[in-house]
């Protein structure tokens, strides 16, 4: 029962897996929908004003005429092979993706139970992703570019968003917005769904630079052209922005030093990472942690911290690779900040088999030691030993038959 | 994802181009509109006025072209939508958020630490060295040789190939021996299988003789009954007898796949190391439901308004498969309590487990001593000491 697939629990993960590549297409989309536009919008007018001159008094002439229809085709003909670039090198390549992520996840609906070798490849896969998403967040990117061309997983992986998160990023950190705001208006309908802010912020920002830089008059045109257009939400902020044009940059007046801050820059990098990472689904810690979380605090349990009680296979009792020396520097480290399992139910597992005891493999004790192995166990070792059992830890030795039976309800 | 997939399947249609149901797609619109365009251009005589029917007709052609194309623009656009709503409808619950988990600097080495050790094991080096060097971590250089050790080892085993494993086997075996690790007997008894299967012809005689000389003086009283076996098995030569034979399991070719694993299991445990990928056993774990009914256990204590009495124990219990369950775990039946160092675990005359404190619950007064109180066990009807009962260790 337990090692049925537990698939919503597996496709909790899932969601910016298939959401990434959609958000793409979308964008693919809108950028198609505004080539329609124009190009059609162009030869709509040229073609209208045509049809205006020749109502007119003096007429078209043929050379006019012929003049506007070739431009027309061009434009056409352009919008065409456009349109036929943008599905080649982009649309359809999109499309493979969404394809290929829902088609992954489809496989995985699909395998009855944990132990069959297909979930097993899928799972070290899924790590994989999740090895490439940890790295990525992590600034570690040539890592995950050799993960992903290893694995063959370019196309399960989102390196092309985090290389323009980085980009972006990086162009804050040198006090531009200028990309950050190109992205916010490809994504404009979707960030006004989410009631993000981004935009504003980013434009107040270049509106602190111009007054920082003492360039009023500008600043104030600035605000007409960009601040203004929000003034049904933020009156207030337009307002101070205005007053701000005052004040130096030295100024120790709290509110308008506030907004001189340079750490103002940190802060809008955070709300750009937010913005994106909420468009895509993407949660804002790498899913690693949150897999690694849940995962620890499964297993975690107060005799992975005993020594005596430490179990080399057990994730949470790990020394980090340096046996012996005792303190943990790997997922034991991690597990430290996780809370422990809840058990309700005994689970007895055999000190030397590993094997879960119970009725039919029932728990036996050493009867003055009090050390309890499974019936299994004893049974071969009094086979190998003319009936004698010999305890591991303690080192007495007993008749098979002097055991004790354990009764665990 | 049949929902999903359908809606996509659909996107594709509608923007591969292809025009259906009588619909003229964009590409055809945008030919029919050029062709409009090309014909007006041929009707128009050189020199002279053209007449504003000719305008008029280009108008309503482009008008007519352009709506056909925003027409299915707007459709494609709508497919796109339902695509979004059969993913929203998939995918219903969204991830939480664990700001500061792993986060302090010690923490932060430590994943790297386990992150480059999984590289090493599962036998990415050259990722491992890009990792490393981009993470400014240091593993123990020695740990490292070990790992491709490790893989060298692996990788002969798979082109059937024992001398380098029998090679670590003999630097390592008081360990092996100490574990009772059949690891040795295994991968001698793969040569010899080998030996009588796979050589062609078969040499029974070198067989033989690799089993006198090689294996007798290693094995001969550790493994007297399977050695015989193995001797007993020629009678049931070839192969498709013995594969009907009682000796069928020696035939199988798992006897040669399933040393792999059992090397790199005890290659790892000589280094103090797990059985299974670490990594890949905490990561299935939490991705195969864990964190889905943590954060519903959350949400029900939430909803309840009532906080969880133990902040530092998860308020549910997430069930593990068999292979996962590393410690024994004692719940008390009486008072549901975990058993510990100071509450530990006390086996009654009648062997029943409760408790050491359920146990004092239990016992009935009377007596100068404690130890002579009588309890009654509350599970079958025997009745015993209290000092009768044994302390057991699991």
């Amino acid at each position: 029962m337990a090692n049925k697939l537990n698939v919503d629990g597996i496709l909790l993960f899932e969601q910016p897996f298939a959401r990434v590549p959609y958000e793409n297409y979308r964008k693919v989309f809108r950028s198609t929908q505004r080539n329609v536009e124009r190009d059609l919008k162009a030869v709509q007018s040229t073609a209208n004003e045509l049809v205006k001159e020749s109502s007119s008094s003096a007429g078209v002439s043929s050379e006019a005429a012929i003049h506007s229809i070739d431009a027309m085709i061009a434009n056409v003909e352009n919008l065409k092979r456009k349109l036929a670039d943008l599905h080649d090198t982009a649309g359809k390549p999109t499309q493979d993706v969404v394809r290929e992520r829902l088609q992954h996840l489809a496989t995985v609906e699909n395998i009855p139970t944990a132990n069959d070798p297909e979930f097993g490849r899928w799972a070290d896969t899924r790590l994989d992703r999740w090895l490439v998403d940890w790295a990525l967040r992590n600034g570690k990117e040539k890592t995950a570019r050799m993960i992903a061309k290893e694995k063959h997983i370019e196309t399960l992986v989102d390196i092309d968003l985090f290389s323009d998160i980085k980009r972006i990023e990086g162009a804050l950190a040198r006090h531009s917005c200028t990309e950050a705001l190109a992205w916010c208006s490809e994504n404009k309908t979707a960030l006004r769904k989410m009631k993000s802010t981004l935009e504003f912020d980013l434009r107040l920002q270049e509106y602190i630079e111009l007054s920082r830089a003492s360039k009023r008059q500008e600043a104030i045109e600035y605000s007409r052209k960009h601040l203004v257009s929000w003034q049904e939400t933020h009156m207030d902020q337009i307002k101070q922005a205005a007053a701000l044009l005052a004040f130096r940059p030295d100024t120790m007046f709290g509110r308008y030093k506030r907004l001189y801050d340079p750490s103002r820059w940190t802060t809008l990098t955070q709300s750009f990472r937010l913005a994106i990472y909420s468009l895509n689904t993407l949660p804002t810690e790498p899913l690693l942690h949150l897999s690694l979380y849940a995962g620890l605090a499964s297993l975690k349990l107060p005799a992975c911290y005993v020594h005596a009680t430490k179990n080399v296979d057990c994730p949470v009792c790990d020394y980090g690779g340096e046996a012996g020396s005792g303190s943990s520097l790997g997922l034991g480290k991690l597990a430290e900040e996780v809370p422990l399992s809840h058990h309700a139910n005994s689970t007895i597992v055999c000190y030397i088999t590993g094997k879960i005891m119970d009725a039919d493999n029932m728990p036996l004790a050493f009867p003055d030691t009090g050390y309890v192995y499974s019936r299994e166990a004893m049974e071969e070792m009094s086979l190998k030993n003319d009936g004698m059992v010999t305890c591991p830890r303690s080192k007495t030795t007993c008749q098979f038959s002097a055991l004790r039976r354990v009764y665990i309800s | 994802m049949d929902g999903p997939l359908k809606e996509l399947a659909k996107l594709e249609k509608l923007t591969a181009g292809a025009s259906g149901k009588g619909k003229a797609s964009i590409p055809n619109s945008l030919d029919a509109l050029l062709e409009s365009l090309r014909e007006a251009k041929d009707a128009i005589q050189p020199g002279t006025t053209v007449s504003p029917d000719l305008l008029l007709q280009l108008s309503q052609t482009v008008d007519l072209q352009k709506k056909e194309v925003e027409e299915r623009q707007r459709e494609i656009y709508s497919s796109i939508s339902r695509l979004g709503k059969a993913l929203d409808k998939k995918f219903t619950a969204s991830l939480p958020s664990y700001p500061d988990v792993f986060t302090s600097p010690t923490s932060v080495t430590a994943l790297e630490r386990t992150v480059a050790l999984h590289f090493l094991r599962t036998g990415q080096f050259d990722t491992a060295g890009i990792f490393l060097q981009e993470a400014g971590l240091n593993i123990d250089p020695e740990l490292r040789a070990q790992f491709i050790d490790l893989h060298r080892i692996l990788q002969a085993l798979r082109n059937q190939d024992i001398n380098p494993a029998l090679g670590w086997v003999a630097k390592n075996r008081a360990f092996l021996r100490e574990r009772g690790s059949p690891l040795e007997f295994h991968l001698h008894r793969s040569q010899y299988i080998r030996l009588l299967l796979s050589t062609h012809p078969p040499s029974v005689m070198l067989a033989i003789s690799y089993a006198k000389e090689t294996m007798a003086p290693l094995f001969f009283t550790e493994h007297e009954d399977e050695f015989k076996r193995l001797t007993c098995c020629i009678m049931f030569l070839p192969l498709s007898k013995l594969q009907t034979s009682p000796y069928s399991d020696l035939a199988s070719p798992s006897l040669h796949f399933d040393l792999e694993p059992l090397f790199a299991k005890e290659y790892c445990a000589s280094l103090g190391m797990s059985r299974q990928v670490p990594l890949r056993v905490v990561g299935d774990i939490g991705g195969g439901g864990a964190l889905a009914r943590i954060e519903k256990g959350r949400k029900v204590m939430r909803e309840r308004k009532s906080e969880w009495s133990q902040a530092d124990e998860l308020p549910i219990e997430i069930p593990l498969p068999p292979e996962n369950r590393y410690h024994s775990i004692f719940a008390c039946p009486v008072s549901k309590e975990q058993s510990t160092e100071s509450n530990p675990p006390m086996m009654m005359g009648c062997g029943h487990v409760v408790t050491k404190d359920s146990l004092h619950k239990l016992s009935k007064p009377g007596g100068y001593d404690p130890l002579d109180r009588r309890v009654k066990c509350p599970y079958c009807p025997a009745e015993s000491t209290h000092g009768s009962a044994l302390r057991v260790y699991f």
